[in-house]
């Protein structure tokens, strides 16, 4: 599938061909701290077929439990994680964060990874209230805003 | 309740007083971008309670759906998304990102708002294939 995506400022946009076999939920520990919630959705593209349309990404290595480095890239002016992808010379796969990509509401995964490090409530979604918008909350709170 | 955290690289660190009877998923569109997540998950500091231990984060200016602009702090070294707050003086409450508190696993979210650009797979996550690990793939 063919998708395209950007940040939140939208100096960085990229276009990629996804393979749908490969849309992940992944629980571990560093995507929950990276993407700064309970876990991240990445899909991954097809070899060599991300291309960065605009703007230069800022990037973060770190070591996988694999052992792999791997080179995370996000927007230097609004922090948004686009994708990551392996180090060093080779076809590349990227692993393309959800929340970036205009297509993501036709994603559905197919695997969840790193469970055992899943935060418990996540599979009860449905039973914790919901709102369609915001609203101003109790305690002292009055406006709330993302 | 008393937290700390930081970011993935440990250049960002802070620690703050929260009010955990109000722990927020939100499923709106900023959310989703910015985090590159289906939803992030938000706890509220206490008005001054919020303080930067190390590191200076890098601020981005959004205008929310109130029309206000919000601050949107991150680590320029390694992405990692650490609160948003108020533009201005004064003492601020934090929105502090869950994924960046080490006492996260002790957060239960009590309410979801942006309901309405929810994904619709998100309440049936029990019914994805399971894997305690892997699959052996990077991620
Ligand atoms: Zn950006
Ligand atoms: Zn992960
Ligand atoms: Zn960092
Ligand atoms: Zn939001």
């Amino acid at each position: 599938m063919k998708i395209d995506g950007a940040c939140h400022c939208g100096d960085l946009t990229y276009e990629a061909e996804l393979n749908l076999e490969q849309v992940l939920v992944c629980h571990c520990t560093d995507c929950q701290a990276m993407s700064a919630t309970a876990f991240r959705v990445v899909a991954r593209s097809k070899p060599d077929t991300l291309t960065l349309l605009t703007g230069n990404p800022s990037t973060y290595s770190k070591i996988g439990t694999s052992g792999a480095e791997r080179v995370l890239s996000f927007c230097p002016r609004c922090g948004t994680n686009v994708f990551s992808t392996t180090a060093g010379d080779g076809p590349k796969v990227h692993s393309i964060r959800t929340g970036s990509i205009r297509q993501r509401a036709e994603l559905v995964p197919v695997a969840q990874m790193w469970t055992r490090s899943g935060q418990p409530w996540v599979d009860s979604l449905s039973s914790i209230p919901k709102l369609e918008e915001a609203y101003g909350p109790p305690g002292g709170i009055t406006t709330y805003d993302r | 309740m008393k937290v700390d955290g930081g970011c993935h690289c440990g250049h960002l660190t802070y620690e703050a007083e929260i009010d955990e009877s109000i722990v927020t998923v939100c499923h709106c569109t900023d959310c989703q971008n910015l985090a590159g997540t289906p939803f992030r998950v938000t706890a509220h500091s206490f008005e001054g309670s919020f303080t930067l231990l190390t590191g200076k984060p890098k601020e981005y200016v959004k205008t929310g759906g109130s029309g206000n602009p919000r601050i949107q702090a991150f680590c320029a070294e390694c992405g990692s998304q650490i609160y948003s707050t108020s533009v201005g003086e004064g003492p601020k409450v934090y929105n502090l990102r869950v994924g960046t508190i080490r006492q996260r696993d002790s957060l239960v979210p009590t309410r979801q708002i942006w309901a309405r650009s929810a994904h619709h797979w998100i309440d049936n996550l029990s019914s994805v294939p399971m894997y305690q690990e892997g699959p052996p793939q990077p991620r």
